[in-house]
């Protein structure tokens, strides 16, 4: 167990002079130190409010993260804020922090986390909540919001997570929905003028009235929460002031935010340790699976100069020699050859840059982009057609024919490569064994397809077990058993058992539990991961960390039941938990696409098709940017079919009022 | 021809690991655009080598890097820059710079050499290195006690760890030098050559000798030596006076 508020509070400017006897005695000791790249070492404005932007994982996993570089740049840029960076120490770190009563401290220059206005950790999973309470633990600040006192750090969180605040409500003073660039500025200003009064006592609350205040911006305090026994009634606010919902905040045009500008270097080796270069944001292909395509609407590309600036800019200043062309699918960015091309014949580069393209759509990955990406170092590949059969693949509205694929891994082989990634998900909405096992009749067939090419041919197959999220229209779906997740690898591990080129990996089926406890859970589940973090159970998204048995008896001992938040299929007319929060999407569009999906049909890309008004765009007055009114490599859901002539698609697309071009 | 490197490593910078150091000097030789050469391959990689492996935490004043250059792109003393320095030419002293510019706040170049590539690394060529020291939770007296002791012993016996077991081996004859060189905020500083042949010995194991139970402090390498027709040299001297 551990003790509540174990840290005493320091008034030191730099830890550094304690942390520096431990590091040698800790694995890693550089993902401590700071000194990246980027970093700034002397930002410290007294009279400035300051942020302290926490990754709640690993240095290794967070540094990449673009989010939190970005706001922390803009931060910086203004003269009322400045921002550092933490991250969370790894379990040998944390005890010798804990046993020197070291508090949790920013790696730029080492000053404690309490000395600073606002702690904001960025949710990029589910897994991560428990890192979330062990970071303000070790931050010397009370886990529960409640017991916060006026002059105690604001804790806030932001990212694709928040769009379930629920879970966290009772660990943080203030969630942010959507885009960071602007609102960070609002809450700023507010901050500034709390700060310039001293924080005096019964402040608290007024500051959290003021946050409430800003649109984007929810605060769990500021709403009561209303049970029907097990059932959800109603979130509502608890002054008139306060607005019933919250909407998501989005940024116009993704040209007027060029950043990162200054991308950080890391001294020690991190995921994704390349450039990154986010080419746009958002996603409307309207996987009914994928809570970032339905969140994160509409598309905003980046225009093609500006990338090639920040490619060219970036290499030059970093001397990395990989680039990432950043985005939900890459292969979908107007001229996305053209750029891949630019970049590999850069004269500053040498013809010695390397181009990744994460995220690839099979439909759009053509010979000429494999041709391109092979000039330099080949990078990995890895497609993610989601599910093995048609029927899946319709239910899902991931509309990509099995010879989409074939095309794309034949343009992979036929380029040098010897192996390629697919990404499967199992446990998806009325998948049978026929569908389950189609996944090996595909990687099997792409082998075969290597073969023509390389005797070296393999394939990769990643799978995860499908964890429904909100604000999509799967968010009605009961999730799998684990039983049943096993069962279902199994059947892929025997059948494939003997194809020594086909290699297997998957996500563990407990661990989608948990997942799945946070991902949909109420304010009541709360409890639960404050009881899973008690008992020790920090680092979930790490396997050797994870522990089900926890979550069960976190559960037991909170009274709730796995069956009824994880399994259970939910009603049109049951309240959500997260009903409260705008992502756009309407609630009855959501519904009637989880309805088309059960019925088999299909829905189009709006960015090339006209607007079928799902709400992300016309509840905010705002548009797709994108440079070309052409859908890559034909077709609106990139099956080579033109939607004009519905007969030729291999999908019923389903009618809708106001929309053309889909009989 | 090469590039023959010698840079310091001091501060919070002591506890990159040692191949996280070669990343870092990739990148800040990609960002000068100093036309270094590919090993060939699926999976090209720039081609570079080290003196002797610094130990995580240690700091050093004396670190060596060999960069092979792309002959065509070297005449005399002058390198013809690629890449983002497109058809600059440099000699060594604005390759010094250009290089302290690129690379992070604590790695400093403090000399640099266009010469021809000899035979054998420098990593097998290295036979001591020089070493300064500080021990936490030590007394001076006691630590001078035990250098003293330690100086006129014959044999010196540490606990080494070899795979599974652990065996007593002799390290006195690895020891050049051994003094005391005052106290630092930490405690005790010692000054030492150790040997790097057969087997590196590291300050770590002299602390167990001259203080049992207590910790090393900072280590800092200041110097490696080699020989050179029957003469014990540094690869190279420093150019500059050393930030730290």
């Amino acid at each position: 167990m551990r003790a509540r508020g174990g840290i005493i509070r320091l008034q030191m400017t730099s830890l550094w002079p304690r942390l520096e006897p431990v590091l040698p005695r800790v694995e890693k000791p550089a993902r401590y130190i700071g000194c990246e790249d980027g970093a700034n070492a002397n930002i410290y404005k007294p009279d400035a409010t300051s942020w302290l932007l926490t990754y709640p994982d690993t240095y290794e996993i967070g540094l990449p993260n673009q989010g939190l570089q970005i706001l922390y740049e803009l931060l910086n840029e203004r003269p009322d804020a400045f921002a550092e960076r933490s991250y969370a120490p790894w379990t040998d770190m944390e005890a010798q922090m804990r046993a020197a009563d070291v508090p949790l401290f920013s790696v730029d220059t080492h000053r404690p986390a309490n000395e600073f206005d606002i702690i904001a950790f960025n949710l990029s999973a589910e897994l991560v909540y428990t890192n979330v309470l062990n970071c303000i633990d070790l931050a010397g600040v009370p886990v529960r919001a409640s017991e916060r006192r006026d002059a105690d750090p604001l804790v806030g969180a932001g990212g694709h997570c928040a769009y379930n605040p629920e879970p966290l409500a009772d660990f943080v003073d203030f969630f942010v929905m959507g885009d960071g660039e602007e609102v960070i500025a609002d809450i700023t200003e507010e901050v500034q003028e709390w700060r310039q009064s001293g924080k005096p006592k019964g402040s608290r609350e007024a500051i959290l009235h003021a946050l409430a205040l800003i649109p984007g911006v929810y605060v769990p305090a500021m709403y009561d929460v209303t049970y029907d026994n097990q059932h959800l009634l109603a979130v509502t606010p608890r002054h008139n002031d306060i607005p019933a919902n919250i909407s998501k905040r989005t940024i116009a045009d993704l040209a007027d935010w060029p950043y990162p500008r200054n991308q950080l270097v890391p001294l020690t080796e991190v995921v994704h340790d390349r450039l990154n270069v986010e080419i746009f944001r958002g996603c409307t292909r309207g996987c009914r699976f994928c809570q970032a395509g339905m969140i994160t609407r509409p598309v905003r590309e980046r225009p093609a100069s500006q990338v090639r600036e920040m490619i060219s800019a970036g290499l030059e200043r970093t001397g990395y020699d990989e680039v990432s062309l950043t985005s939900l699918s890459t292969a979908d960015f107007s001229g996305i050859e053209d750029v891949v091309a630019d970049t590999i014949d850069d004269p500053g580069t040498c013809g010695r840059v390397s181009v990744s393209l994460p995220s690839l759509r099979v439909d759009a990955f053509t010979v000429g982009v494999a041709a391109q990406v092979s000039k330099a170092r080949r990078t990995g590949l890895t497609f993610a057609p989601e599910a093995g059969s048609w029927r899946m693949r319709q239910i899902i509205n991931k509309l990509i024919t099995e010879e989409d694929l074939y095309e794309a891994v034949r343009a992979a082989y036929s380029q040098g490569w010897h192996r390629v990634k697919l990404y499967f998900l199992t446990g998806l909405p009325s998948e049978m064994d026929d569908d389950t096992l189609a996944i090996a009749d595909l990687a099997e067939n792409c082998v075969q397809i290597g073969l023509e090419y390389t005797k070296k041919a393999s394939v990769t197959v990643s799978l995860g077990g499908f964890v429904p999220k909100p604000h999509t229209p799967f968010q009605w779906f009961g999730q799998n058993q684990p039983e049943e997740l096993r069962r279902k690898v199994d059947l892929l591990r025997n059948r494939l058992r003997k194809n020594k080129r086909v290699h297997l990996k998957w996500h563990s089926p407990e661990a989608s539990t948990a997942e799945g406890i946070t991902s949909r859970g109420d304010r009541r589940v709360g409890s639960v991961i404050e009881h899973v973090w008690r008992e020790g159970g920090t680092f979930q998204e790490w396997s050797e960390h994870f522990n089900l048995e926890l979550w069960k008896e976190a559960m037991d001992a909170s009274g709730l039941d796995i069956d009824w938040y994880v399994h259970r299929h939910r009603d049109e007319g049951e309240v959500l938990p997260w009903d409260h929060i705008h992502a756009g999407l309407h609630k009855d569009f959501l519904w009637q696409d989880w309805q088309d999906a059960l019925g088999g049909y299909g829905i189009e890309d709006c960015r090339w098709t006209p607007c079928y008004d799902c709400g992300a765009c016309t509840e905010y007055g705002i548009e797709h940017v994108v440079a070309s009114p052409a859908p890559p490599n034909g077709g609106s859901q990139g099956t080579g079919q033109d939607l004009a002539t519905g007969h030729l698609v291999p999908v019923q697309l389903r009618p809708r009022a106001g929309v053309g071009g889909s009989q | 021809m090469r590039l023959r490197i010698r840079f310091s490593k001091l501060g919070k910078v002591r506890f990159v690991g040692h191949r996280d150091v070669a990343r870092i000097m990739e990148r800040a030789l990609r960002r000068c655009g100093i036309p270094v050469t590919y090993s060939e391959g699926f999976s090209p990689r720039l081609r570079m080598s080290f003196g002797l492996a610094l130990p995580t935490c240690y700091e050093s004043e004396a670190e060596y890097l060999d960069v092979p250059l792309n002959p065509d792109l070297v005449q005399d003393q002058t390198v013809f820059c690629t890449g983002w320095g497109q058809g600059e030419a440099h000699n060594p002293t604005e390759l010094q710079d250009a290089l302290n510019k690129a690379l992070p706040n604590g790695f400093d170049v403090v000399a640099l050499t266009i010469e021809p590539k000899s035979k054998g690394s420098l990593q097998e060529a290295v036979l001591s290195c020089g070493w300064s020291f500080d021990i936490v939770g030590a007394q001076t007296d006691g630590v001078q006690n035990a250098i003293e002791t330690a100086l006129n012993s014959s044999v010196i016996e540490v606990d080494r760890k070899k795979k599974n077991e652990i065996v007593r081996e002799d390290i006195r004859h690895g020891i050049h030098e051994l003094r005391l060189d005052g106290e630092s905020e930490r405690g005790p500083l010692v000054v030492a050559e150790l040997s790097a042949k057969p087997r590196v010995i590291r300050p770590s194991e002299l602390v167990d000798v001259l203080a049992p139970g207590a910790e090393l402090g900072v280590a800092k390498r200041t110097h490696q030596w080699i020989e050179t027709d029957g003469q014990r040299i540094e690869p190279l001297t420093p150019s500059n006076s050393i930030t730290t």
